[in-house]
């Protein structure tokens, strides 16, 4: 055994850490004299480092540091509370009904831009086929909402586009015809007069008078009619007279209606 | 019963369940304190700074990476925490009237001598020894490192680890033989 090899293997000896093999190869080499006397020294050395004593550490170290670990704890316990009381301030703020709906206008805006940026084919495209997408998708959430506000934000939505779509059609239909607020089912006709000039638009107008049981939408439909010199709708408005609970002013206004178109 | 290793309570510690360092602390704080007490041999200095290795360990748990060994990392704070305070007070603990041993019960009172005088030998031989050499026979003498880890702590090859405990030990001697002999 090498002279370097003996003093990587005489520590590990010391402390009982070698393999079966090695001790026995550092045993053997134990056999000459010159690592004997070294090793034996060693060992004597070694071995009076076991007398060192070591004081036992006090009750104080431990007393310290269980204080501090405690302090630890609680100021996390602290930061969970406070996290908790700041998420629960925030839900409390965004169910106000004004701000979780401008926050969700905010988020359909921003969706509107994040699409529009997504979708990078050209530029035309974003121009011609991206927004108008973007902007029904708009519409439809908005005539979407439980509040008549934001279904009324919807519906004049419409009214600042160029054209509109089969789904915003139709969506504006089943507003002016189901919607329970009746500031929102007359902007729904404002809107759709918009696009009268599309024969199903016309039709679904003309269709809707029967359907209105409020006076003020029976006479928004009625002028309309009377506007687009509509014939087809003098039928409805026949339709609708016959009905027995009709306002007598909202009667007077749909005869005079029918006179002035045919 | 099972138990944790290190390992398994560090990660858990990392993972916001703080209280485990309790038991880290435990297991450690005598082994801790010994380290400190061998390099300083001053045993109200030696408990502050194994309260801040644990204050270490818990600030910079994000650190540990799981891979190594959990001694390692720990012996690697304590050797920060320990060169921090001494650059810090710059005071010399290597006072011999500082140095603290206990006489383990002799049947007589020669025997006392004897012994006293071999502990009082060796610890200042100890004292005499520069602190990288005492160090490395320090954290030696802890069986549970193996030789890789304290390369690990002291920034070196497992084998030189090996060659520097092995010279260390010699140095020792030799200083334990003058003085003797004087």
């Amino acid at each position: 055994m090498k002279k370097e090899e003996f003093e990587v293997l005489a520590l590990d000896y010391l402390r009982g850490s070698l393999s079966g093999l090695e001790k026995e190869k550092f045993e053997e080499s134990l056999g000459q004299e010159e690592f004997k006397n070294s090793f034996e020294t060693l060992k004597e050395t070694w071995q009076a480092m076991d007398t060192i004593k070591v004081p036992e550490p006090s009750q104080q170290m431990d007393n310290a540091f269980f204080s501090v670990l405690e302090k630890e704890l609680e100021a996390k316990e602290n930061t969970k509370v406070s996290i908790g009381n700041l998420l629960h301030e925030l839900y409390q703020w965004l169910m106000k009904p004004q701000l979780a709906y401008g926050l969700l206008f905010l988020v359909l805006v921003g969706v509107y831009f994040f699409k529009n940026e997504d979708n990078i084919p050209s530029q035309e495209t974003i121009v011609s086929k991206e927004e108008p997408n973007a902007q029904e998708e708009l519409v439809l959430t908005l005539l979407d909402q439980p509040s008549a506000n934001k279904r009324l934000q919807g519906v004049y939505e419409v009214k600042k586009m160029d054209k509109t779509t089969a789904a915003i059609t139709n969506a504006l239909f089943a507003t002016l015809n189901n919607d329970s607020n009746v500031n929102v089912r007359l902007a729904a006709v404002e809107s759709l007069a918009k696009y009268v000039e599309n024969p199903e638009v016309r039709m679904g107008l003309i269709t809707s008078i029967t359907n209105q049981e409020s006076p003020i939408v029976q006479i928004a439909l009625a002028d309309l009619m009377v506007t687009l010199q509509e014939k087809e709708s003098v039928k409805s408005i026949e339709e609708l007279l016959e009905q027995p609970n009709l306002d007598s002013t909202v009667s007077k206004k749909l005869k005079e209606s029918i006179n002035q178109i045919i | 019963m099972h138990q944790l290793t290190d390992n398994a309570l560090m990660i858990k510690v990392q993972s916001g369940d703080l209280d485990k360092m309790g038991l880290l602390y435990e297991r450690h704080k005598k082994r801790l304190f010994g380290y400190f007490y061998n390099m300083n041999h001053n045993a109200s200095v030696s408990e502050d700074l194994v309260q801040n290795v644990f204050i270490r360990l818990m600030k910079y748990k994000h650190t540990y990476s799981g891979d190594g060994s959990f001694l390692a990392w720990m012996f690697s704070t304590a050797r920060n925490v320990r060169y921090d305070h001494h650059k810090k007070n710059s005071q010399h603990y290597t006072d011999l009237k500082q140095v603290e041993y206990k006489i383990d019960d002799g049947n007589n009172a020669e025997k006392q001598m004897n012994r006293k005088d071999d502990i009082s030998l060796i610890q200042s031989a100890m004292m005499k020894l520069d602190q990288d050499k005492r160090e490395i026979l320090v954290l030696s003498k802890f069986k549970e490192m193996k030789f890789s880890e304290i390369g690990n702590v002291l920034g070196c090859t497992e084998g030189a680890a090996k060659v520097k405990a092995h010279r260390a030990l010699k140095d020792l001697k030799q200083i334990v033989h003058s003085m003797q002999t004087l």
